[in-house]
């Protein structure tokens, strides 16, 4: 069994995901056992993965969701983030990760990996190279994956269900890195993982996790209240966050300013997103061009 | 005498690993030679320097010298752990060397022959590296330091009255402390350095260092003068920039580049006592009673010019003398100081607690250490430390406090009598026997705790003993190696106070859900308290969620090396341990493990992962096939690559199962070439060095550092003992005799021929892209191999053995391989290789540890116990404490208020719930929120089981409503309630009248 706080919080983020789904975005769940999650994605439009429907698999530790959970794709994929056996590298798994994310938050993350795969910090290598010198192949091969092993006769049921109409908005950031200083030029530099960061959503004032006790830092405990952060659903409309990176360049080099505990912040969130600097780059061949038009076609 | 040996035979002795393992990750093998070569004297047995002594003998020097004439009371004994009823009247010393000696087979303990009425001199101490006077008087203290400070002996006194502790440290007016953090070097990676050397870290990585480090450089390119510079020394410019002066007049800057921290040695100048009593240094231990040391400083003088005046400490809570100390101190100071504590430390001057001794024992071993082996920053330089919050809210008087000629007079001395028996008809269960238990235990012991008539100590620990143990878990000896830690411990404190016996029950239950049959209702009413002495989180969240539901007050203990951590929890009053955690550790993201390794904990991670896909899971697969028919099946469903796993149970079965060693080093020669060559020329091959990423850059740079494969070299000692590792570990799996002889598996591996390497290419997709059945292919090709498989039951009791990982077993090839196999993968990214140590803390996930914190952490707990026994209401009457021994600090809080939350207009804590009793229908309880609260009830779940929620399909929602509690957890968990379980915990998600979520306590429902 579960601490209580895992399952008080799994409750909340499945009825919201059950009552409120995100475009595109299902999950699966099993009343025996809440920790039994299965996420699906629908492949998105203009992307070699149209038509798929895509699975992952999560797995809560005890410590979720001050920990991530894990994700394995059970969907074979060809996707230069995904490795043939399921593991997804992206930060927001790993180290990017907050507890106020939730399982919405990994699966919109995973379905902008979908649009924007990272070749520079590929599991896949050889999906990796094909992205990163024939875009055209690369997409031929994905979009046969995807027809094999993806996408069935008919939609799975769950989709039944209507997504969540929201305009509100929870601009999705996509940067390989987090904000960078102020010196450093940040075409210097690429991160060895896709972070695909999402704003979180709006955290309640007080999640001052610089609070809590921590056996590792030998300062004093400040004499203060701290309340923990109260469970907020997470509703992130995909189509916002893809529109949020398709207007920043079809490539995932532009910095936008990670609305994330870079510093010491009070954990307060902004919902905008503010795009600080948007690379140019030299087009680094044809492929460019197509999946310009594929993200177009969003 | 010891102190003139030779200490060069000393240098030269191995560190017993095994015994020394996890101390050694917190002091380093340099330190522990410095230590090995040095002897300590302490003066004074009783519970402080006995305490000292533990300590220091557990840590490991080259002799500890007891100095203790006088006979044994029985008031000792109420501190005094290693005497007993029988030695009163016996010399200290000789009564105590010898149990003391059981400690650590390394470390002689020697008795300093003296005369009772003999105070210590100088002759006494001469031949000895460092002195530790224990409440010696302050004029003795003065005239010794005088020797030491001009001789080059380190020096600390220390002493402890009731609730009060007092430690000096002198280690010379020129002491070299080589590192004074304790924290590893800091290292990473630059992606710049300006003319005006503003240096800039690659984006996602904070550098941590301070103003006043040093750095030094390597693999920068342009500015290549930096590489294995001078250490320069640091400005913080922000948390991922830092200075390190002009640079004008170096190469321009290119890329790249790698920071190594420098830990560059400290002098401290450490004043004699005699300078300090006149102008003191203070080291704060509570900022909340920062005026306080300045009180003390002249308190334990005073109270030393009493006893040598009087003959005699000043009376328990007599007033007359305690006027008297307070008369005595005005004479040795003009300024101000606090009366009453002046008092207090009157009334408490003959009292002896072994919480105290425990914390100022546990600081005061760690100086010494600090002394001797120059590792860590030393207190500089009275410390005075008190914790008069534990006094119970009622003073006792005079006559209650009286001695009564017991071993507990030290502590009737301070708490009374009456409170004191309170302490013993207390209840508590201690969770755990290790390191923070076996401390525990021995404190509770002194204090009498349990041995009244209603007292009782539970304890448990599912754990035996084993020899890593034995460097801090005092209460164990060789000889119980491998016997149930409860019963020893328990045993052991009886013997310490035969007063507990038929107080204590040792246990070997776990707790866990598993147990609630055994610490269920019953067992949590019998008991007042809890006390974790754990070492891992998951057992700790548990126990705070069971103390939560119970209503019991929890101390909460914890030690990470020099570092540690108290709480206290008390229902209704304070949050919960749950309630904020540490967060947890960042795991390393895939792509970096897999494919860009850039530091040594990258190829270790990468190879653990590798010991268990070698020797773990196949043999399991295998296994699991032969055992259960439906494993194929059920595996295929969960995992997206069902064809890979069964085509490796048909090598591991079949194909490739080896008859012979010789055939599992032909097996590992061809691990070697996949892992270390092919893999990387693929990566390679689908990623070349010059490749480009799409911003241009180069893609092997930043954290990427490009691969170069390995060409199996016999000669090369790496490459041999992956070889020698991992056959034997596959001969393991199939039962067959290993061997050491690295001759032998030289000869083999030279003679394998390897297949030369092919480029995998993706482009042999062979499926037609009209194919419309997605499944059937995969499932076609894995079916394919399924066939070749032969059926278990031809094969009826045939087993693989999976190895079992086990980090502390030296022969075992576990850390050999996970060593051999993550310095293969170092070369094979040029990142600098690990020893097998390093790699040990790493792959096993060892946390250091040293028997001094866990002494102090456990002494802090028990300050906190008494308060606990006293039923204290307020946050500010409780403490939680964090310290550092390294540095050194304390810090301590108030504990945090249980957070209040609110639903309507109720206000509630996590300490509240609701209750329904008779096992009501789920309609009862929702239309009970309705009709009471107002709240609309959405969703309701009884551990992992959702029992309802508003998007399940009408009809079963409403066929739900009218079952009873119990009937719908067993329908929709589809077990049946175990029937020792009274009742069971809901959690339900509702809304208010205005639609809002608001959150409430949770529910008990009785059945």
């Amino acid at each position: 069994m579960p601490p209580v706080a895992v399952t008080r919080r799994l409750i909340r983020e499945i009825s919201s995901l059950k009552n409120q789904p995100p475009e595109g975005i299902r999950i699966v769940t099993n009343e025996e056992d809440m920790l039994d999650v299965v996420g699906i994605i629908a492949g998105p439009s203009g992307t070699p993965y149209e038509g798929g429907y895509f699975r992952v698999k999560f797995q809560f530790t005890d410590e979720f969701p001050a920990a991530p959970p894990k994700c394995r794709m059970m969907t074979k994929i060809f996707h230069p983030n995904v490795s043939s056996s399921g593991e997804i590298c992206v930060n927001t798994l790993k180290k990017d990760w907050q507890s106020t994310y939730g399982i919405a938050h990994i699966l919109v993350t995973v379905k902008c990996l979908l649009i924007y795969p990272n070749p520079e910090s590929a599991l896949d290598e050889e999906a990796g190279r094909e992205l990163l010198e024939d875009y055209e192949s690369y997409c031929s091969r994905a979009r046969l994956i995807t027809s094999v092993h993806a996408t069935p006769k008919t939609p799975p049921p769950e989709f039944d269900v209507p997504s969540v109409e929201s305009s509100e908005a929870i601009v999705a950031a996509t940067s390989t890195s987090a904000a960078p200083p102020s010196k450093s030029t940040a075409s210097s530099t690429s991160s060895t993982t896709s972070s695909t960061t999402l704003a979180p959503p709006p955290a309640s004032d007080s999640t001052s996790s610089e609070n809590n006790p921590s056996l590792l830092s030998a300062s004093v405990k400040p004499r203060s209240k701290s309340t923990s952060p109260a469970v907020q659903p997470i509703q992130t409309p995909l189509q916002s966050a893809t529109n949020a990176i398709v207007a920043n360049g079809p490539h995932v080099v532009s910095n936008v300013a990670a609305l994330k505990g870079t510093s010491s912040s009070t954990g307060v969130n902004k919902t905008e997103a503010v795009v600080t600097k948007t690379l140019k780059r030299p087009a680094a061949g044809h492929g460019a061009e197509n999946r310009k038009k594929a993200l177009k076609r969003l | 005498m010891a102190a003139t040996d030779n200490a060069m035979q000393v240098d030269e002795q191995q560190i017993d690993e095994g015994l020394y393992s996890r101390q050694l990750y917190v002091l380093g093998h340099e330190a522990m030679k410095k230590m090995a070569a040095s002897n300590v004297l302490i003066v004074g047995a009783k519970g402080l320097g006995v305490e000292i002594a533990k300590n220091i003998c557990l840590a490991g020097v080259k002799s500890v010298n007891i100095y203790d004439p006088e006979p044994v009371t029985r008031q000792d004994l109420g501190t005094q752990f290693f005497l007993r009823e029988e030695d009163i009247g016996k010399s200290r010393a000789a009564a105590t060397v010898p149990r003391l000696a059981e400690l650590n087979s390394y470390v002689p303990v020697r008795v300093v022959e003296g005369q009772p009425g003999q105070p210590i001199s100088i002759d006494l101490i001469k031949g000895f590296q460092a002195v530790v006077l224990t409440n010696v008087p302050w004029s003795t203290q003065v005239e010794i330091n005088d020797w030491t400070h001009k001789n080059g002996v380190y020096f600390i006194a220390a002493e402890t009255r009731g609730l009060f502790g007092s430690v000096f440290n002198d280690f010379g007016p020129e002491f070299t402390c080589v590192d004074p953090t304790g924290e590893q070097a800091l290292s990473g990676m630059i992606v710049s350095v300006d003319e005006e050397g503003l240096v800039t870290c690659l984006d996602e990585t904070r550098h941590g260092l301070e103003d006043g480090d040093f750095v030094t450089f390597s693999e920068v390119q342009g500015m290549v003068e930096l590489n294995g510079c001078k250490p320069r020394k640091v400005t913080v410019k922000g948390p991922y920039t830092f200075s390190i002066g002009d640079t004008s007049d170096l190469s321009p800057y290119k890329t790249g580049g790698i920071f190594q921290q420098v830990k560059m040695p400290k002098i401290i100048q450490f004043k004699s006592l005699r300078e300090s009593l006149a102008s003191p240094e203070f080291f704060i231990t509570d900022f909340a009673k920062f005026d306080r040391p300045a009180t003390l400083h002249v308190g334990f003088q005073a109270l030393s010019a009493f006893q040598e005046k009087n003959g005699r400490l000043p009376r328990p809570r007599n007033p007359e003398d305690a006027s008297k100390l307070v008369l005595l101190a005005s004479e040795i100071s003009s300024e101000e100081l606090s009366k009453s504590v002046l008092e207090e430390l009157a009334y408490q001057a003959t009292g002896d607690l072994s919480p105290i001794n425990a914390v100022i024992g546990g600081f005061v071993a760690q100086e010494a250490l600090k002394a001797v082996s120059a590792k860590f920053h030393p207190m500089v330089q009275h410390l005075y430390f008190d914790s008069l919050e534990s006094l119970p809210a009622t003073t006792p008087t005079e006559a209650d406090c009286a001695p009564l000629n017991s071993r507990y007079d030290g502590q009737i001395a301070v708490f009374g009598k009456t409170f004191h028996d309170k302490i013993a008809n207390h209840r508590q269960f201690l969770v755990g026997s290790g390191a923070i238990g076996c401390e525990m235990l021995k404190n509770w012991s002194l204090m009498g705790l349990a041995t009244g008539p209603q007292g009782i100590i539970q304890v448990t620990d599912l754990d035996t003993i084993e020899k890593s143990n034995l460097n801090r878990q005092f209460l164990f000896r060789p000889k119980d190696l491998g016997k149930f830690k409860s019963e020893t411990a328990a045993a052991a404190v009886i013997d310490m106070n035969p007063d507990l016996k038929g107080h204590i029950v040792a246990r070997q239950d776990p707790v866990g859900p598993e147990t609630e049959n055994v610490y269920g209702d019953e067992f949590f009413a019998s008991i007042d308290g809890v006390t974790n002495a754990l070492d891992n989180v998951k057992a700790r969240l548990y126990m705070d969620q069971r103390c939560v539901f119970y209503e019991k007050p929890l101390l909460e203990s914890g030690t990470l090396g020099t570092k540690g951590n108290t709480q206290v929890v008390v229902p209704h009053l304070t949050e919960s341990y749950a309630s904020s955690q540490d967060p947890p550790e960042k795991e390393t993201p895939s792509c970096t493990l897999k494919n860009f390794p850039n530091t040594i904990n990258h190829c270790i991670e990468w190879s653990r992962a590798a010991f268990d896909s070698l020797f773990v899971k196949p043999a399991e697969s295998v296994n699991s096939y032969l055992s259960d028919p439906n494993y194929i099946e059920s595996s295929l469903k969960y995992t997206g690559d069902a064809t890979v796993q069964v085509q490796q149970i048909l090598s591991f079965l079949v194909t490739d199962k080896p008859l012979t060693l010789q055939d599992c080093i032909v097996w590992a020669r061809h691990q070697f070439e996949e892992n270390y060559n092919n893999s990387i020329r693929q990566l390679l091959y689908s990623l070349p060095k010059d490749a480009v990423s799409s911003t241009g850059q180069p893609f092997w740079s930043g954290p990427k550092r490009a691969p170069d494969p390995l060409t199996f070299d016999s000669n090369n000692l790496i490459h041999l003992d992956y070889i020698i590792a991992a056959a034997n570990l596959h001969a393991f799996n199939y039962g067959l005799r290993g061997e050491r002889d690295p001759a032998i598996f030289k000869k083999i591996a030279d003679a394998v021929v390897v297949p030369e390497f092919v480029p995998k290419s993706g482009v042999k997709v062979q499926i037609n892209e009209n194919d419309a059945a997605p499944e059937s292919t995969a499932a076609g090709e894995t079916s394919e191999i399924i066939a070749k498989l032969p059926p278990p039951s031809s094969l009826a009791g045939y087993r693989l053995t999976p190895v079992d990982f086990e980090k502390d077993d030296d022969t075992n090839f576990h850390i050999d391989f996970i060593t051999a196999a993550s310095n293969l993968r170092a070369l094979n990214y040029n990142i600098p290789t690990a020893d097998k140590h390093t790699t040990k803390q790493i792959a096993g996930k060892i946390i250091p540890a040293i028997a001094t914190t866990t002494s102090l952490v456990t002494g802090l707990v028990c300050l906190e116990l008494y308060k606990i026994i006293d039923k204290k209401s307020k946050l500010e009457d409780y403490n939680n404490g964090f310290v550092n021994l390294a540095l050194p600090f304390f810090g301590f809080s108030d504990p945090i208020g249980a957070q209040k939350q609110k639903y309507g207009t109720t206000e509630w804590t996590l300490w509240d719930r609701f209750e329904f009793k008779n096992d009501p229908t789920l309609q009862d309880i929702i239309q009970w929120f309705q009709k009471e609260h107002k709240l609309d009830i959405g969703m309701v779940s009884q551990g992992v089981s959702m029992l309802w929620s508003s998007f399940i399909p009408k009809k079963k929602a409403n066929e739900r409503l009218g079952m009873k509690l119990s009937a719908l957890v067993e329908n929709v968990s589809k077990k049946p309630i175990p029937p020792h379980v009274k009742h069971l915990l809901l959690e339900v998600m509702a809304t208010d009248e205005e639609g809002e979520d608001v959150e409430v306590p949770f529910i008990i429902v009785r059945i």
